[in-house]
């Protein structure tokens, strides 16, 4: 078949602003999972046998139900607009799994390390902030990239409550010209090239983090 | 919360009884939803749910031999072949998911000329997705076996091939069984995103039955309960193979 690029040019407009609208998504989306996640995962960290308990019914709970049943429910059960019932599912469901990646970052420093820590006298507070965060945070690095990367894939299911991000413009070019080939290419390629960037930004990350 | 020195069993039966008593007071909330609605239509949701479940079965089925060829590729095929499987791999791991099926059930037919059923293109879009996760999971099985063993083989004889599918295939087989569950849960969940192609799946039959008799807090909460029972039931499976398995991919 014949490839029309200019299908693509024409509605430029319209695939810059689903490119926008997936940016936004998934960057505020990103950032509230990660801070959500880190919290519930410091909590579930904590010696305490119900906060473990919580947390971790926190994240099986979250877990184990799919983004778009989390988003229905968001939007027809519980009335929210297109809008908030998707950032909040996002953030809701990648944040279980974020919660996850850091409490097990927790859980694998050494135990001897906290207690050699008190035992020379430093504060609980001090323990946290010098021995474990930054063990814990270079430890978390490369399940987080693949998290982030989840974060972007899933806020494509938004469209499915009428939210114009980029799938979303890809499909209405498709029904409006049949051109679905180029639609769905460009898109392609533009969650390929967002999923590189973090890949690759999260890369550079560790490769300083190592250095310092 | 500090524990005031209760025993492990005391603290266990008391985070028990603190679920069942939520348990208890959500279901109490929920007394006024129209759950007549779901009992009437519970043959045809359990039929959505049977199709969820075929779904899942069949794409991680073609997806688990689609798999260990592109492992194979990654691991032992000549660099042509094998950038090309890295490739897919990578590129159906960046991709939403809605973005697959929309290629195969939108792009394809326009570029082929040929219509595909509802069904072929879940099935094949689905497999495609499970394919790429899978061929990740089978990679590091086959890595888990020792490279002895391959060379033990060698001196003994065998050809490359009877290596291959008869002494590491299985013991790989066995090590990444854990995370083989692990993803079906995934794919569980993903089967929830084919209802855009007019399957009718579980989720698909709970929207249906909602715009027949508009009951959305009693289905809805029925579909976010249908789809936890099944995913935690795989979840808990896997913890039972491996309690160390992280079920975060």
């Amino acid at each position: 078949m014949a490839l029309n690029w200019e299908v693509v040019w024409e509605y430029r407009a319209a695939l810059a602003d689903g490119l926008k609208l997936t940016l936004d998504l998934s960057a505020w989306s990103l950032v509230g999972s990660l801070a959500l996640g880190t919290l519930v995962g410091c909590l579930g960290a904590l010696p305490g046998y119900f906060t473990r308990r919580l947390v971790a019914a926190y994240v099986e709970l979250l877990r184990n139900l799919p983004v778009v049943v989390k988003l229905f429910f968001l939007y027809f059960a519980v009335g929210l607009d297109a809008m908030a019932a998707g950032y909040l599912a996002l953030i809701t469901h990648q944040s279980a799994y974020v919660a996850d990646v850091i409490a097990s970052g927790f859980r694998s420093v050494p135990r001897e390390q906290s207690e050699a820590a008190l035992v020379l006298g430093h504060s609980r507070f001090q323990v946290f902030r010098h021995v474990l965060l930054p063990q814990v945070f270079r430890l978390v690095l490369p399940p987080l990239t693949n998290q982030f990367i989840e974060v972007v894939k899933n806020s494509a299911i938004v469209m499915l409550v009428g939210v114009q991000e980029l799938t979303f413009q890809a499909q209405n070019i498709e029904s409006e010209t049949f051109r679905g080939f180029e639609a769905a290419s460009v898109a392609t390629a533009c969650y390929v090239l967002i999923a590189l960037a973090i890949a690759g930004g999260m890369a550079l990350l560790q490769r300083r983090l190592r250095l310092a | 919360m500090r524990d005031a020195g209760l025993s492990e069993r005391h603290k266990a039966i008391l985070w028990w009884a603190g679920l069942l008593a939520t348990l208890a007071g959500v279901a109490w909330l929920c007394r006024d939803f129209r759950w007549p609605v779901v009992w009437q239509s519970a043959p045809f949701l359990l039929r959505g749910l049977g199709i969820s479940w075929l779904l899942t079965l069949v794409s991680v089925g073609i997806g688990m031999v689609a798999g260990i060829a592109l492992a194979a590729a990654r691991l032992a095929a000549p660099p042509g072949l094998r950038h090309l499987a890295v490739g897919y791999v990578e590129l159906l791991r960046a991709v939403p998911q809605l973005m697959v099926i929309f290629w195969v059930f939108f792009t394809w037919p326009a570029m082929t000329g040929q219509a595909l059923s509802a069904w072929a293109a879940a099935i094949a879009s689905l497999s495609m997705i499970a394919a790429a996760y899978l061929a990740e999971v089978v990679r590091a099985g086959l890595q888990s076996v020792p490279r002895v063993q391959v060379e033990s083989g060698l001196v003994t004889g065998l050809s490359h091939g009877t290596i291959f599918l008869r002494v590491v295939l299985p013991q790989a087989l066995r090590n990444m069984l854990p995370a083989l569950v692990a993803h079906i849960v995934m794919m569980f969940k993903i089967t929830s995103l084919v209802y855009v192609i007019g399957l009718i799946d579980f989720f698909r039959a709970i929207i249906l039955v909602n715009n027949r008799d508009f009951a959305p807090y009693a289905l809805y909460t029925t579909m976010a309960a249908g789809y936890f029972l099944c995913c935690y039931a795989l979840s808990w499976l896997v913890r039972r193979l491996d309690p160390k398995y992280s079920l975060t991919t």
